[in-house]
């Protein structure tokens, strides 16, 4: 028990000092919301009539006449309500709807993607690890490679050649915009034919990652004792594999499948900046291009939880499979 | 790389799956004009004009009361208004209303909702966005008349032209105008909204439109990425009309079939200079002298070829825009239009004499200090950046050296709006109306500025000069038209030369790209009706409205 509430302590302590960073980062930026609006209006050909300033200034209500620990208490206070305030860039919206529409595109379309890569990828680094020696060591450097490429030039030559030169794919966009968000089955095949290059992109550059790590837990689970023992009592081969070495193998790869998942949801801003694809990413460019504290605040706030939460279950699950992570006496 | 084709295989079988959907509306019939406006990322819905965050709504959905086209030097259009006159004194604004417009949701308009809108307006600071402070009254239906406390003809064009009229018996119940997101606009204008997706958006023709139904039945609105985003949608032939440019924009025919282009003068690149030592500005390019060589040393031959495709125009060093205000160019001026060719000798000699003296470098310097200055820049603006570094090699001809420094957007912005900076690269804007008042008014006027340190919006060069305010405060008092304001732009365009608190560089063009083959009545050099740029408020309404698909 006092491991689980050393971790919980542990895990609280991680979060407010997360929490107060995303307040303070935020603020070292330069230049202040009003005067960004303007500069973006007035680039749009808006109007640069000095009385706009003013207008925005009091709609905005960036005075400035709080001192900064005034604003870091009203801040912890709106968290604890669950308040993450109005967004700037998105005015008069409020930043839980901005976050609460964009987080399922990226969850979706993230989510898939990682899982697949990582599916993908232990499966393939478990046969790999299998037969190693083979002509399947070819995949090894041949995936590495895919994700040693830059992220963004690999997406950029994958929409050249797969939408620009050949049509298979739409060139940007969550949906076909002529239909209507919903349950439909048109707008859900739209979805997924627009999201299948983005994914693919994710997978290809990811999936290398995955193979690798499988691929060598896997030869060094091989040569364990277990193994040798399953061969004498005369297992097949697929079982010895997938039941002894691949179980084993598998589960550093786990471990880190799980705190991927954690930033599943801070997204791509890359992917979904190549794909003009709705999602967090993009939306937190947005606020960072518009000074939007609120809305940046709010997105950290998200992807802090969401990742100090996947390891904090990685972290308590591991305490009951593993003793040795639970009990520091029997170490050693 | 067999996975490579197994996952492409895969890729296939959802595409099949989920059939040949058609994209961003290449399939629809053609009474639909598709257009990207720059938004990069979701729409977020608003449809609030005064709302800093407006999507769409100015002009196609609310009308102001008379469009002001600043494309060229035309008498303003009557929309909801048909005619207006000022008093003797230019205190009292007469507007006469149309008489046969509805709401679209069939109320009639009447001149209740414009005392009303610019009511909501004086009364919100928030929506205040011209600084407003006139109150109007309504004689019957279809007369209103606007008191001003103080003479106040250059605010005609806000008032008549930037003022959004919206139906009282929708917005009298709205308890805070300034973050309502008007999710159902009630308008008088040509359009009205169809539906709102994130994505994008649509707006259908207003079948009740007092000036009859468009021709164009829909438009849609869609949002990419960014500029990059925006040329490949071009040239997948998914969006209609574009603003901004492309890569080899002359040969747009050949590259995109069915396009056209069309480049207009819309604002002045410059290099803006923190002009004014006395307001806190630091740097040698607190000397006018300075300034001016820099002016005389400049290629702009070479800029406009290396930088800017050859778009860009001849300026004036006195910031009227050109072509459209060729009458009032001054003939004080020493220069009509800034030399395209250096002038080393002319440079050379201003500087010798301002007290510079050439180091063995080949750089002057005063007082042991060399001639070296910082040019701030916005990273990714790319035609900018080559500028500035064709401008720096060519500058080194005339012993002043510029170092060009590329900063994030934010920090450039703070910079700017600080003063905190000796030269950047920015443009000079216009105002409301055909008329370099408001030019002069925003960029050179004291009462724009601040000292360094301090937001300054938007004279951010901090010049201040007694003689320019002098003749500001005369032009406000004078009627547009009264041949008597000419003497009052000479004053300003001769001391603007004199200090040049924003260096000339040249007139900068606005690209636009449009689908000529699917659309006709687009404007034209010959036919400048509206300034064609999709961003621009209200003028691309008055595009929708010209606009019949080809064929019709």
């Amino acid at each position: 028990m006092g491991y689980h509430l050393r971790k919980l302590a542990f895990y609280l302590v991680a979060l407010w000092a997360a929490v107060t960073l995303n307040f303070v980062v935020p603020r070292m930026m330069p230049g202040n919301p009003v005067d960004i609006l303007m500069a973006k209006l007035q680039q749009r050909g808006g109007t640069v009539d000095p009385g706009a300033r003013k207008a925005y200034e009091t709609l905005l209500g960036t005075g400035g006449r709080d001192s900064v620990l005034h604003e870091y208490f009203a801040y912890l206070g709106n968290l604890a309500r669950g308040d993450l305030g109005i967004s700037v860039s998105a005015f008069p919206a409020k930043v839980s709807d901005v976050i609460g529409d964009a987080l399922p595109w990226t969850v979706v379309l993230v989510g898939l993607a990682t899982l697949l890569s990582f599916l993908l990828g232990v499966g393939l680094g478990a046969v790999v690890g299998w037969k190693r020696g083979t002509w399947l060591d070819a995949l090894v450097p041949a995936t590495t490679v895919l994700s040693a490429v830059p992220y963004f030039w690999l997406a950029l030559i994958l929409v050249a050649v797969l939408s620009s030169g050949l049509g298979w794919f739409p060139l940007n966009g969550g949906y076909d915009v002529v239909l209507d968000p919903g349950w439909s089955a048109e707008f859900i095949g739209s979805a997924l034919y627009h999201g299948a290059l983005p994914a693919l992109t994710i997978v290809i550059s990811s999936i290398g990652g995955w193979l690798l790590g499988m691929r060598n837990m896997m030869v060094s689970a091989m040569s364990e004792d277990y193994v040798l023992t399953a061969r004498a009592k005369g297992l097949t081969d697929s079982r010895i594999m997938v039941r002894y070495a691949a179980r084993n193998a598998v589960l550093p790869s786990v471990a880190g499948f799980a705190i991927s998942l954690g930033f599943v949801v801070s997204g791509s801003i890359v992917t979904e900046q190549v794909f003009s694809y709705p999602g967090i990413g993009s939306k937190l460019l947005q606020a960072v291009q518009n000074n939007d504290y609120a809305l940046m605040q709010g997105i950290f706030l998200v992807i802090t939880i969401a990742v100090l939460g996947a390891n904090l279950v990685v972290d308590l699950l591991y305490g009951l499979i593993d003793a040795r992570t639970r009990d520091r006496s029997t170490v050693s | 790389m067999f996975l490579l084709k197994r996952l492409c295989t895969l890729g296939l079988a959802v595409l099949l799956a989920a059939g040949c959907a058609s994209s961003g509306g290449r399939g629809q019939s053609r009474d639909t004009l598709v257009v990207y406006t720059g938004q990069a990322g979701d729409f977020q819905l608003n449809f609030n004009p005064y709302s800093p965050t407006f999507i769409e709504g100015m002009g196609t959905i609310n009308e102001p009361l008379f469009f002001f086209n600043i494309a060229a030097d035309q008498p303003p259009k009557p929309l909801l208004g048909t005619a207006y006159s000022w008093n003797g004194d230019g205190t009292e604004l007469s507007i006469t209303l149309r008489d046969n417009v509805s709401w679209s949701d069939g109320q009639k308009f009447t001149a209740k909702d414009v005392v009303f809108t610019l009511g909501m307006v004086a009364k919100n600071p928030a929506l205040n966005k011209t600084a407003f402070q006139g109150t109007a009254t309504a004689t019957d239906d279809t007369h209103v008349v606007v008191k001003f406390p103080e003479p106040s003809y250059m605010d005609g064009p806000q008032v008549l032209g930037q003022m959004w009229i919206m139906p009282e018996h929708v917005w009298k119940d709205i308890a805070n105008p300034a973050t309502e997101v008007n999710p159902k606009p009630v308008g008088t204008g040509p359009f009205v909204l169809d539906d709102f997706k994130p994505q994008s958006f649509t707006l259908k023709a207003n079948p009740k439109y007092w000036g009859g139904e468009p021709a164009l039945k829909r438009i849609r609105y869609l949002s990419l990425s960014g500029n990059q985003a925006g040329v490949d949608a071009l040239k997948a032939g998914s969006i209609d009309w574009q603003t901004g440019p492309i890569p080899d924009l002359k040969d747009i025919e050949k590259n995109y079939p069915g396009y056209k282009a069309i480049t207009l003068p819309l604002n002045q690149v410059a290099l803006f200079t923190c002009s004014n030592a006395q307001l806190g500005c630091q740097g040698a390019q607190t000397d006018p002298a300075v300034r001016r060589a820099i002016y005389y040393g400049m290629n702009r031959t070479q800029i406009n070829s290396l930088a800017f495709q050859n778009v860009n125009s001849e300026m004036s060093p006195g910031f009227t825009l050109l072509p459209r205000d060729n009458a009032l160019v001054s003939s004080k001026l020493t220069d009509r239009l800034a030399p395209m060719n250096p002038n080393t000798a002319k440079a050379n000699e201003l500087l010798t004499s301002a007290g510079y003296v050439k180091g063995a470098d080949g750089i002057y310097a005063k007082d042991g200090k060399p001639l070296t200055l910082s040019v701030k820049v916005v990273a990714g603006w790319t035609d900018y950046i080559t500028a500035l570094e064709t401008l720096a090699q060519q500058l080194l001809q005339i012993g002043i050296k510029i170092t060009p420094q590329q900063l994030s957007w934010n920090e450039w912005a703070d910079a700017r709006g600080r003063g905190q900076y000796e030269l950047l690269i920015d443009s000079v804007e216009q105002g409301p109306a055909p008329d370099p008042y408001y030019t002069y008014a925003y960029f050179f006027s004291t009462a724009a500025t601040a000292p360094a340190g301090q937001s300054a919006y938007p004279n951010y060069s901090r010049f201040s000069n007694a003689t320019v305010d002098q003749a500001l405060a005369e032009l406000k008092k004078t009627d547009r038209g009264n041949p008597a304001r000419r003497q009052h732009y000479d004053a300003i365009q001769v001391e603007l030369e004199k200090y040049m608190p924003y260096i000339p560089v040249l007139t900068g063009g606005v690209p636009n790209e449009y689908n000529a083959k699917a659309f006709t009545g687009w404007p034209s050099k010959d036919d400048l009706y509206a300034f064609p740029a999709v961003w621009k408020r209200p003028d691309a309404s008055q595009v929708y409205v010209k606009l019949k698909p080809a064929g019709q």
